[in-house]
């Protein structure tokens, strides 16, 4: 076990030798930077695509890791630290941990910086400072890229990495930033963000109103606020002073609703007219009960964001960038389950488990969070039953299965028409040691669930329990016009009054950079936020459901029970 | 307005435009700094990148050398090179790399699963003796607590190395981002060779 400087040394002047040879073989082939373009044998398409992966991936054209040294002498594979790991992927930059990243986009790159203040330029007669910065060249900007000096011989942070990209290469990603958030996004003029809420004809009057009116109500006050600063101008400037983003003082925003009528197959068509129509910044909210995954495809095409759809059937997705949902719906709490009983003795003792899967969207859904995450967790399968839609669980199928297969765990997803079977476990002496279902599937009548059996069933609860929920009850309130909502109706109040408290913070710390990438980038770099319904929303980069917990609770005893908690609301 | 007020309010709007400009220029050239203390492991069991329960306690009371951070997955600029010098020290050892005990504690313990882990530990081509570690919030709280590390929450964070000392219960900590001869500087004060 050795370490010594000698071989710091010794790479050190590898890399700085192979930087050498690479220039004088590049200066041999052409004069300075910039007379080098891309390849010519590609199309723009492609030169674009590759200049991307470099500034997303970190991969050269060649398919090799770009090679970069921060803190001067730390290499870095570019692999596990790109461009985009600090600029983002709008290039509008970040700031995290003390360290100011600045932006890496084209309409910032190319123009002389001035100073702002909170995305405003400041006026030259109050603050007469000098530029930061000229405008970067195709040259200047290569030579920061590779040496961390700009324009004006001001050594740039060490923790930006220095690159060794060669010509060739540069000019790929010079071209990519040049084009990287260059012009504001669609659905963005001098006075006004335009949106769009997506509505899908299956939803009930009721429903739909809980997501739309707060959400037109917001946007009522923002437009009645800006209108006063109009016309006050000594208010707008308190406004501006006291605003995160000054630009927003006056900004306005709109929504256009967007509703999708007949079979989820002609959705996308109905989409892709919509927005050709009526082009739109971002898509607010949104309700259907349907998949959202068609509108989900339409946007990552289309590269919209959308924020926060009102959903129980998300796409699940790792990679997929441009819908940001409040959780996985009822794949979520089939998660939550493998994640409870891996942490048990079930887990340890690979006891047998029975799943029983109602054939309907949340049954699927449920099962299959269930048992991809199980699977996961470096289990076997569990044995399935599935029931039909309309198929009645009787007591001498229960009977049958528990006969046969003698599971430790059942786990039942489904809703209330199986529960008089599970009520006859009660006496069953060969009844499993613990019993699994859903609360949002089961619906009411969870509260039904027999006292006998209350001990060993257990629930999937994804949302803050009713007893700690009592402080937000009024939060909604007069955003939604004060409707007596109930029930599932209420819960979509609160999601929506929750989107427009994120749009809030998101429009000020967008400070006037109207690119969609750069809504997404923001949300990502948002603290936690303690709102309505959920225990905790949290973001981060890439980060696309923002409730990431899932109570399992039990019934206390007694005639009118309350929800205990039997775990936490992250379960590992 | 008088002539003297405006150009009053002209030096005044002057002197805040650059005392923001050194702001920044002064958060990019921050250095790090270095102290000796005391701290107590709690007595927790968090979850590694492979699922497996860990006893904190115990991995941090191991007779290899310990360093520790924290960082979450979906990071962008400061984690990226912590854990960076995490994989070149890991690198430098070689065959080696076992012989000291890398940690690193997730500050977002919610999102920080174990296949997130485990990916993150890959795209930095960890070996064995670097565990990533997750946990209940309550659990990841204390163990922050315990380094004088909380935050209350992971945006706001910081970059910090604790590299455990030869003197019992003692740690050098370094608050802020060292270079790779840095980093090996400091590695070799507690006998990492």
């Amino acid at each position: 076990m050795k370490l010594s400087n000698r071989n710091i040394i010794y790479n050190r002047m590898l890399a700085i030798l192979g930087c050498f040879v690479v220039l004088l073989v590049m200066a041999g082939l052409t004069d300075s930077y910039g007379a080098s373009s891309p390849k010519t044998s590609v199309s723009p398409q492609e030169e674009h695509q590759l200049g991307e992966r470099m500034y997303r991936e970190g991969i050269l054209p060649s398919g090799e890791p770009m090679q970069a040294f921060v803190k001067g002498d730390l290499p870095v594979p570019g692999t596990a630290f790109t461009c985009v790991s600090c600029h983002l992927r709008s290039g509008l930059g970040s700031y995290e941990g003390g360290v100011v990243t600045t932006p890496t986009n084209g309409a910032i790159l190319f123009k002389p910086l001035d100073l702002q203040y909170k995305g405003v330029k400041q006026d030259p007669k109050y603050y007469p400072v000098p530029t930061r910065r000229p405008a970067y060249t195709d040259k200047t900007l290569a030579n920061v890229i590779q040496s961390g000096v700009d324009p004006t011989g001001r050594t740039l942070n060490d923790v930006m990495p220095r690159y060794l990209i060669e010509d060739q290469d540069m000019a790929l990603l010079v071209s990519y930033l040049k084009n990287l958030s260059s012009h504001f996004s669609p659905g963005v003029s001098d006075t006004t963000i335009h949106f769009a809420t997506v509505i899908t004809d299956d939803v009930s009057p009721e429903e739909r109103n809980a997501m739309l009116v707060p959400l037109e109500n917001y946007i009522k006050q923002k437009n009645t606020m800006a209108a006063y600063y109009k016309r006050n101008k000594f208010s707008a400037r308190m406004a501006a002073s006291m605003l995160y983003s000054g630009e927003m003082t006056f900004k306005k925003l709109s929504l256009s609703k967007w509703v999708l009528k007949g079979p989820a197959e002609t959705w996308r068509s109905q989409l892709e007219e919509y927005n050709r129509k009526d082009p739109v910044f971002a898509l607010l909210g949104g309700i259907t009960n349907g998949d959202w995954q068609p509108i989900h495809e339409f946007c990552e095409t289309n590269r919209i964001p959308c924020i926060f759809p009102i959903t129980d059937y998300p796409v699940v997705s790792e990679t997929d960038w441009y819908t940001l949902y409040f959780s996985k719906g009822y794949y979520q709490e089939g998660e939550a389950a493998a994640r409870y009983l891996n942490r048990g003795e079930e887990s340890q003792n690979e006891v047998p488990i029975v799943q029983i899967v109602r054939d309907s969207k949340e049954g699927k859904n449920l099962s299959a969070g269930f048992q991809e995450t199980w699977r996961e967790l470096g289990h076997q399968n569990p044995i399935t039953v599935r029931l039909k839609t309309g198929e009645t669980l009787s007591e001498e199928t229960l009977q049958q299965i528990l006969a046969k297969e003698k599971p430790a765990v059942l786990v039942l997803w489904d809703g209330a028409d199986s529960l008089p079977a599970l009520e006859l476990l009660a006496n069953n002496k060969e009844k499993p040691q613990t019993i699994l279902v859903s609360s949002s599937y089961l619906g009411k009548s969870v509260w039904k669930l027999g006292k006998e059996l209350r001990d060993i069933t257990y629930i999937t609860y994804p949302y803050r329990l009713p007893q700690d929920e009592e402080r937000y009850n009024g939060f909604v309130g007069q955003l939604a016009s004060n409707m007596k909502l109930q029930g599932k109706a209420d819960m979509i109040a609160k999601e929506s009054f929750a989107i427009t408290q994120l749009l809030t913070l998101v429009m000020m710390d967008i400070r006037g950079n109207y690119y969609r990438d750069n809504l997404l980038d923001v949300i990502g770099m948002m603290r936690d936020q303690d709102l309505p319904l959920y225990e905790r929303l949290s973001f981060g980069p890439g980060q696309r459901y923002a409730s990431k917990g899932c109570y399992i609770v039990q019934l206390s005893k007694g005639d009118k029970p309350e929800l205990v908690k039997k775990s936490e609301w992250v379960i590992h | 307005m008088s002539k003297s007020i405006k150009v009053i309010l002209r030096l005044f709007c002057t002197v805040t435009a650059l005392s923001f400009m050194t702001n920044l220029a002064v958060a990019g050239e921050l250095k790090y700094k270095r102290t000796i203390e005391s701290y107590t492991a709690p007595d927790v069991v968090l979850v590694n990148q492979d699922g497996r329960k860990v006893r904190f306690r115990e991995l941090i009371q191991s007779k290899k050398p310990v360093i520790l951070d924290f960082i979450f997955g979906t990071c962008t600029t400061i984690c990226p090179i912590l854990s960076v010098s995490f994989a070149n020290l890991q690198r430098k050892l070689g065959t080696d790399s076992q012989k000291i005990q890398l940690i690193s504690i997730s500050i977002d313990p919610e999102n920080d699963t174990p296949k997130v882990m485990k990916d993150y530990l890959k795209r930095y081509r960890s070996k064995p003796g670097w565990d990533f570690l997750t946990g209940t919030r309550a659990d990841i709280d204390k163990v922050m607590y315990a380094f004088n590390a909380y935050i209350p929450n992971k945006m706001s964070h910081y970059p910090l190395t604790l590299i455990r000392s030869d003197e019992p219960g003692k740690w050098i900590r370094v608050f802020g981002l060292m270079g790779s001869s840095e980093f090996i500087d400091e590695c070799k004060k507690v006998g990492i060779k």
